[in-house]
């Protein structure tokens, strides 16, 4: 086990310093100068080199790069700015604040809107997976397949923005989606996110019923749920020690890489309703040509998926018998 | 200013007859204010900027009809504001709200008909110029004080300027840094403020209250550069440097008490702030209240459903999106919450005078351009005026023109365009249409396309990916003939709208003049009116050079001046539309009991 986490985390290492290098390369091949923002409208050429000093965009590419790896382990001193403390991401273009601060700012927000609708999705998605394949071919599984049908083709944009108008504005059933911090109103902060909860959980939830069910009627059709069915064991201990335990891998691995990409910033939910997550974050950095804020989202949300593989491929062990780490 | 690429980014997001005052500075001309409210063509009502006397800039300012204290008004916006220390703030958005704790020597006092005064904010009048413009006296009045109590003095006054120079400040405006030291690179000759050193060329008395400038160039329309929040005061004592961006220190009617970035921000009454002082604004609300994060059609739809909170909210620089403009118009009871104006500044085709030489070539497009087509792609009369002139209404000394005769026949020429081709010789000429690819734009071409082809041009279009359009127009050498292009003046004189765009001084990569008219008459009408002391005359002056140079140069193709309109909750009171900054004016607001 030790061996293992080892050796994954310091691939999780290279695989982050390779995409925060793909980043930076990206970014400066995009035809945008992030300087010519912040140098107002009579953009001398005095000015605009300045400008390049202050946000430490001067030195050549791979100085640049390199001075972004120092920083995250001795912090850096900031032209215009004053010192970034490490573990520096850099100074954001935009806000003028260290990247780490803003992003764990924002993260509570990212954390709590993909666990809820995680919740929310595994619960309904999960369940009524299990519920088509037990009733397979039967009037439930049939409304459960075609309204995951269904739910796999709506896009949040527009449901969301259609539920806020009936359910918040003209029936005022909801509340209007706001991130109010746990911590300091845990009602409010439930009322504020149960509709994007619901909405995001939404099109989740339909793959994972068609997941769950697929996976189910597959295991149900092995051989050895046939045996342990014939063995004479009762439907429900088939169903949950066989069946269910041999659909869960899959359906685990696709949950840790979900469940990873939303710690990443759930982008099209945020800006529906308005929230401050990470995924709003990022569409910020990239509007306001923000490569350090962009770098330090880019690294969240691959990190994110990282630790989570790893995690899913550490939890296999205990589901399945067969995998064993080494 | 030119369309920054911030602001384009934003403004090509969304449909472009739809949201927010793209454009904009800090300062700048306005649109025809409280010109008719519903959609249509709107009456121009001339010039509406003067300068006003020493009792038009005593405080307090005219109360608003009906206005009761207290309460709060709550802004929603998108985004929130980029800045907040006033050396770095240009945008409008930006001012709507830097409006409520920064003030300038000079300001604009708007009238609810929409006309704007040129009066003293911290100084007792507009100014005492001299030396035919080089030189500048202001005084300040009696009883100015910081939020904390401490008196706000000519030093902070000077500091504000000064800080212009810093190394942090480049987001600014540098009209008057540019004055004081006689060069665009005015870093090289003073770093700001903080090294304990003061600039020769203004000076303080403390004793008398005066702070006076001593310009390299003439300027006889300074005192309306300084009413630009590029040069508000700062407290030498409180000033935080970069830090300054975070929590800047009020001298107007409301404080900043809280700012979470990009989620909310709270403004409560300074109460050191004396009325008495203050001709431009009112104070009605305890606060104001901005949330950050709502996109255009959630804000507009939380303010058409008017339920709890939002009916005391206003739209805070983000007007209604094209999606919802019908809805609102055509319910009564909705429109009764909108107020609307025209941006200040032009949209326009910029033609390249290097390319297309012959001035007949130049006509014809101008004749053929289609601007009733492409305004219905921008959602009709509700989305602006047709623009027939370089100077918008708002400017002062504008006078209507119509040299092509485009607002009789707005769907174009084809049979003059044609008719001046032949007379070129040019028939069938190839005319290289450039434009930053967007929804509304990828629309428009295909209108402009079809109206050239009818006027016997052979037209070739060039979509531009947004982000890079302003670094590949504004190359000298580039391979275009007409280019998209937008417009908005600093503050509202003709100075600001045809120098930069027509001095052929200032050709070069990156400049405004896209045109690249470089014509002697051109560059030494704008030196001479540039240097005119009677804003009348001065107004005059431009007018008539307008008139001249699209009838003689014809360098660009005026297409419309934007209109923007903006929803209010049901309770607010006090609504009406900024002419300098495009949105609602913050400091007039009140809270309905």
């Amino acid at each position: 086990m030790f061996r293992f986490l080892v050796r994954r985390i310091l691939g999780a290492v290279v695989i982050l310093l390779i995409i925060s290098a793909i980043t930076f390369l990206l970014f400066y091949v995009a035809p945008r100068d992030p300087a010519r923002l912040a140098c107002g409208k009579t953009c001398t050429p005095q000015t605009l080199a300045l400008v390049r000093r202050n946000l430490g965009i001067a030195d050549p590419l791979p100085v640049q790069y390199w001075h972004w790896l120092q920083a995250l382990f001795t912090g850096r001193d900031y032209a215009s700015f004053g010192r970034c403390p490490a573990p520096c991401l850099g100074y954001s273009f935009h806000y003028h604040e260290p990247v780490l601060g803003l992003i764990l700012n924002r993260f509570p927000t990212t954390l709590s809107l993909a666990l809820g609708s995680a919740v929310v999705f595994v619960l309904f998605g999960v369940g009524a997976g299990m519920l088509a394949a037990v009733k397979q071919g039967r009037t439930v599984d049939k409304v459960a397949s075609s309204a995951s049908l269904i739910g796999s083709s709506l896009q949040i944009y527009i449901v969301g923005l259609v539920a806020m108008y009936y359910l918040v504005d003209q029936w005022h059933i909801l509340s209007r989606p706001q991130d109010i911090p746990l911590t300091q109103d845990p009602m409010g902060w439930f009322k504020g996110l149960l509709l994007p909860w619901f909405i995001l959980a939404l099109i989740f939830t339909a793959n994972y019923t068609r997941m769950t069910r697929s996976q189910l009627v597959e295991a149900l059709s092995e051989d050895y749920v046939r045996t342990a069915r014939a063995k004479g064991l009762s439907r429900r201990a088939v169903f949950f020690r066989f069946a269910w335990r041999g659909a869960m891998g899959p359906l685990l691995t696709i949950f840790g890489l979900d469940l990873g990409g939303l710690f990443g910033g759930a982008i099209i939910t945020e800006a529906t309703f308005g929230l401050h997550g990470i995924g709003a974050l990022s569409v910020d950095a990239v509007n306001n040509n923000d490569l350090p804020m962009l770098l330090g989202v880019t690294l969240v949300a691959a990190g994110a998926i990282v630790v989570l593989n790893i995690v899913v491929d550490a939890l296999y062990a205990f589901i399945d018998p067969r995998v064993r780490l080494a | 200013m030119s369309l920054s690429r911030r602001n384009f980014v934003i403004a090509t997001s969304v449909a472009v007859g739809g949201s927010m005052a793209l454009s904009a500075c800090s300062s700048g001309g306005g649109g025809t204010g409280g010109g008719t409210a519903h959609a249509g063509a709107t009456t121009y009502t001339g010039a509406s900027v003067t300068v006003g006397t020493k009792d038009d800039s005593t405080g307090p300012a005219p109360e608003v009809n009906g206005a009761r204290k207290g309460g709060t008004i709550r802004g929603i916006a998108p985004d929130d504001f980029s800045h907040l220390d006033p050396q770095r703030i240009y945008f409008s958005w930006n001012s709507t709200v830097a409006n409520l704790y920064v003030r300038c020597l000079t300001g604009y006092k708007i009238a609810p008909d929409g006309s704007m005064k040129l009066v003293g904010d911290l100084a007792t009048d507009a100014g005492t110029m001299s030396d035919g413009g080089k030189t500048w006296t202001f005084t300040l009045k009696n009883g100015l004080k910081w939020e904390d109590g401490s008196e706000l003095t000519v030093e902070d006054v000077r500091h504000g300027i000064e800080r212009g120079f810093a190394s942090f400040t480049t987001e600014g405006a540098t009209y008057l840094q540019t004055d004081l030291t006689g060069t665009t690179d005015f870093r090289a000759q003073y770093k700001g403020p903080f090294s304990g050193k003061h600039l020769d060329s203004i000076d303080t008395d403390t004793a008398k209250k005066t702070i006076t400038f001593k310009l390299k160039l003439a300027r006889p329309d300074l005192n309306f550069t300084l009413a630009m929040q590029s040069y508000g005061a700062v407290p030498v004592k409180h000033d935080t440097k970069e830090r300054y961006d975070k929590d800047p220190v009020s001298a107007g009617p409301y404080r900043i008490s809280q700012h979470s970035v990009d989620k909310s921000m709270t403004l409560v009454r300074n109460k050191h702030w004396d009325p008495a002082t203050d001709p431009i604004r009112n104070a009605y609300p305890d606060s104001f209240a901005f949330e950050f994060g709502p996109q255009a059609l959630a804000q507009t739809d939380r303010l058409i459903a008017d339920s709890g909170d939002d009916q005391y909210a206003v739209m805070a620089y983000y007007g209604i999106p094209a999606e919802r403009m019908q809805k609102v118009l055509t319910d009564p009871e909705l429109k009764k919450r909108t107020i609307n104006g025209l941006l200040s500044g032009l949209y326009y085709y910029a033609i390249n005078t290097k390319r297309v030489t012959d001035l007949k070539v130049r006509q014809a497009l101008i004749y053929a351009w289609p601007l009733e087509q492409i305004r219905k792609i921008y959602g009709g009369p509700s989305a602006g005026d047709y623009a027939s002139s370089i100077l918008s209404p708002d400017i002062l000394g504008y006078e209507h023109a119509d040299v092509y005769g485009k607002l009789k026949k707005p769907q174009g020429d084809p049979e003059t365009a044609k008719k001046l081709l032949k007379e070129a010789g040019q028939l069938g000429r190839k005319i290289v249409y450039a434009y930053p690819i967007s929804d509304t734009y990828n629309k428009t071409k295909v209108v402009i396309e079809n109206a050239l082809k009818a006027a016997g041009f052979d037209p070739v279009i060039k979509p531009i990916d947004s982000t890079s359009y302003y670094d590949q127009a504004q190359q000298v050498d580039n391979k275009f003939d007409v280019m998209w292009f937008g417009w908005a003046p600093d503050w509202p004189t003709g100075y600001t709208v045809i120098q930069p765009l027509f001095d052929g001084g200032t050709i070069g990569n990156g400049s405004n003049n896209v045109s690249q008219l470089n014509v002697k008459w051109v560059n030494e009408a704008i030196k001479k009116n540039a240097v005119i002391a009677d804003p009348k005359k001065a107004g005059k002056a431009w007018a008539a050079l307008d008139n001249k140079i699209m009838k003689e140069e014809a360098p660009i193709i005026p297409e419309t001046y934007q209109r923007r309109f903006y929803l209010h909750g049901s309770k607010v009171g006090g609504a009406l539309f900024d002419p300098l900054f495009s949105a609602f004016i913050m400091y007039k607001l009140y809270a309905k009991a």
